[in-house]
């Protein structure tokens, strides 16, 4: 599913995510391990943690970033 | 010890060393810097960019050098400008570079440094934030980490100023060594190899969320982070204008009034005999009187305060939070919610919001920002205007002055959104932790600023301030109030005097306003010349900076609109006003 989708406290893995220099400098990459942080209302971004850090995701790159839930066991 | 022989750092430092200090944003570059330089620090413009970098001086024994503050960067792929203004430092050479190193997010700092070792210069790691690592349960074995990078690491806190003179020794005692450029990675194998120095030097226990982490968390959530932000804005609100209305009453007024003007009549009385000559210096409007209290008396508390407030914010790291909850609204009129820094900025002055526009990735969006901070955000000076003109008459006069430039700030900025083609741009923005501003850094950032207020306000206000005098005396002013009388009085329902307000705030904002404080106006009348004021001509200096930041064509254009707009809105409310009184 795309991450706009996700739920808030889950934790995601990215799967496929369009080309983006910036993304890739913030550590958003293919298998890297993120909990979403929070989500803004009218289609504002989306906030991730990847590691200690937050990162707020555009509603709009967030459709086109495709994640998989994490099951915590 | 350090060699002085690379030929590239001749034309920038003959005397010493040249260091660069490098990282990724957020790391705590800027505090680096400020403790290690001195008192003599520098900001200049990086050629063929939009980009300032800081330079300082260093001193240590015999050793002198430059530190240059290179700005924060994530790569050194020059896709952005800043990235452009690294890349274009680094090739010009360096003795030293000190690497940045953020403890709480190592992978991501480490892409970096593993790009700067492709460059032939030595590289000595400053490992820091590792009190606020360790409380995230965090723990790096430094030794292997150096062994891992091939260069020394300092583990550095550097707003408590640890290891910072460590960092210093040993950069200059590593400055000028020779070193081979690393072989240049593809980005697979460089993020492999990272992940695995990761694996090996970092532990990682799970910790019980600090306090200040909660914070940090609940600041980012849309509730209570809304209504924390507007409590944070109304708080910031209280303390520049009330601060601004005590400092001004119980200590400018009174110091100005009751010390410095006493002591000026009675100086300038004894050198020049009574006459014009003494009335224009020191008269009841005299030049020095007015040129001081004027300045100092009025304005300089609020703008004193709010680049107080407005620094605390930005260091704290709590301005970008702002953005990303707004991004949401602002986005409604095109604008991505990372603006809202400079729009908040230009409260405060418009030429550094317009510069800072800069950060913005699309040259609508700053053009949008930059038109929107000119139209109809009052700078400081202009809203300690507005306090003595009208916060002492009619607080409602007051907030509804404010009110109204917020809705033709949303006005404008739809309108802008449809006319002007382009797009906004998406977005990704990491978001700074919390932390308590360090002192000296602070200090620093908050005098550069009042200088510049200083210099760029006090020469034009008494410039403006001499001509009023000059024009008074000398008939001008009745020639132009003549000419402009009609409309003045009757589209605006001014009195004709005011088209000095007029002709004064072609140079600074304020001055549109503060001739208006010597004329006995009624409350409509108020309104009517503080919104005049409000969209009027930016001033002198706002017009030089979007004259160089875009065009002369957009500096006119959006010169004109403003002053069209003025007209428009100040005669609609006086006509409206004067409805309303008489049907009451």
């Amino acid at each position: 599913m795309s991450l706009n989708y996700a739920n808030k406290f889950s934790t995601y893995i990215v799967k496929e995510l369009p080309n983006s220099h910036l993304l890739k400098v913030l550590g958003f990459r293919k298998g890297t391990e993120f909990k979403v942080q929070s989500k803004q209302p009218i289609n504002g971004p989306i906030v991730v943690q990847v590691g200690s850090r937050s990162v707020a995701i555009d509603y709009g790159v967030a459709k086109e970033i495709l994640v998989e839930e994490v099951i915590a066991n | 010890m350090s060699c002085h022989s690379t030929e590239s750092k001749e034309f920038v430092n003959e005397k010493g060393l040249k260091i660069l200090l490098m990282g990724n944003p957020n790391v705590g570059k800027s505090v680096i810097f400020s403790k290690l330089t001195g008192v003599h620090v520098d900001s200049s413009n990086y050629a063929g960019t939009t980009v300032d970098y800081t330079v300082g001086n260093i001193k240590l024994g015999n050793d002198e050098g430059i530190l240059i503050d290179v700005p924060g960067v994530y790569s050194v792929e020059a896709t952005s400008e800043a990235e452009k203004v690294a890349v274009g430092l680094l090739d010009e050479g360096a003795d030293v570079i000190i690497c940045v190193l953020d403890a709480t997010h190592l992978e991501r700092n480490l892409d970096l440094a593993f790009m700067l070792k492709e460059f032939p210069i030595p590289i000595i790691y400053s490992l820091n934030l590792i009190d606020v690592a360790e409380r995230q349960g965090i723990s790096i074995d430094v030794q292997k980490l150096s062994e891992e990078l091939g260069g020394p690491v300092i583990p550095t806190i550097a707003i408590k100023n640890t290891g910072l003179m460590d960092l210093l020794l040993k950069s200059i005692k590593l400055a000028g060594t020779k070193v081979d450029p690393s072989q240049v990675l593809e980005e697979n194998e460089r993020w492999d190899k990272i992940k695995n120095i990761v694996h090996k030097v970092q532990t990682h226990v799970d910790k019980e969320p600090s306090f200040i982490e909660k914070v940090e968390n609940l600041t980012i959530q849309p509730w209570p982070g809304i209504p924390i932000a507007l409590l944070v804005i109304l708080l910031s609100l209280g303390v520049v204008v009330g601060g601004g209305k005590a400092l001004r009453a119980v200590v400018l007024l009174p110091l100005v009034r009751k010390v410095i003007m006493p002591f000026l009549t009675s100086i300038i009385s004894m050198i020049i005999p009574a006459g014009i000559f003494r009335n224009v210096l020191v008269g009841e409007y005299g030049v020095l009187i007015i040129g001081i209290e004027w300045p100092f008396a009025l304005i300089l508390p609020y703008v004193l305060l709010f680049y107080i407030v407005f620094s605390f914010l930005e260091d704290s790291g709590y301005l970008p939070r702002i953005g990303v909850l707004a991004d949401g609204i602002l986005r409604k009129i095109g604008i991505q919610g990372g603006n809202i820094i400079p729009l908040m900025l230009g409260y405060g002055c418009a030429v550094p919001a317009i510069v800072g526009t800069r950060a913005a990735n699309t040259y609508k969006e700053r053009l949008m920002v930059a038109t929107l901070v000119s139209f109809a955000i009052p700078c400081a000076s202009q809203s300690g205007a507005f306090m003595a003109l009208l916060g002492d008459r009619s607080i409602p006069a007051l907030i509804f002055v404010y009110m109204i430039s917020i809705a033709i700030m949303l006005i404008v900025g739809i309108v802008m959104n449809k006319v002007i083609p382009g797009q906004s741009q998406p977005m990704l923005l990491e978001v700074p932790n919390l932390l308590l501003p360090d002192k000296d850094a602070f200090l620093k950032k908050l005098k550069i600023r009042m200088k510049h207020f200083l210099v760029d306000a006090e020469g034009p206000m008494l410039i403006g301030i001499v001509i009023a005098a000059v024009v008074a005396e000398t008939g001008i002013l009745n020639q132009f109030s003549k000419m402009m009388g009609p409309f003045v009085e009757t589209w605006l329902g001014l009195p004709k005097e005011s088209s000095l307000a007029l002709l004064l705030g072609i140079i600074r904002r304020e001055l549109a306003v503060l001739p208006l404080l010597e004329l006995s106006l009624n409350t409509l009348q108020l309104i009517v010349g503080a919104v005049l004021a409000l969209f009027y001509l930016p001033c002198l200096s706002v017009f030089g900076v979007l004259a160089k930041e875009f065009s002369l064509k957009v500096a006119i254009y959006i010169g004109l609109i403003t002053t069209a707009s003025a007209f428009l809105f100040a005669g609609i409310i006086n006509q409206l006003g004067q409805i309303i009184i008489r049907l009451f």
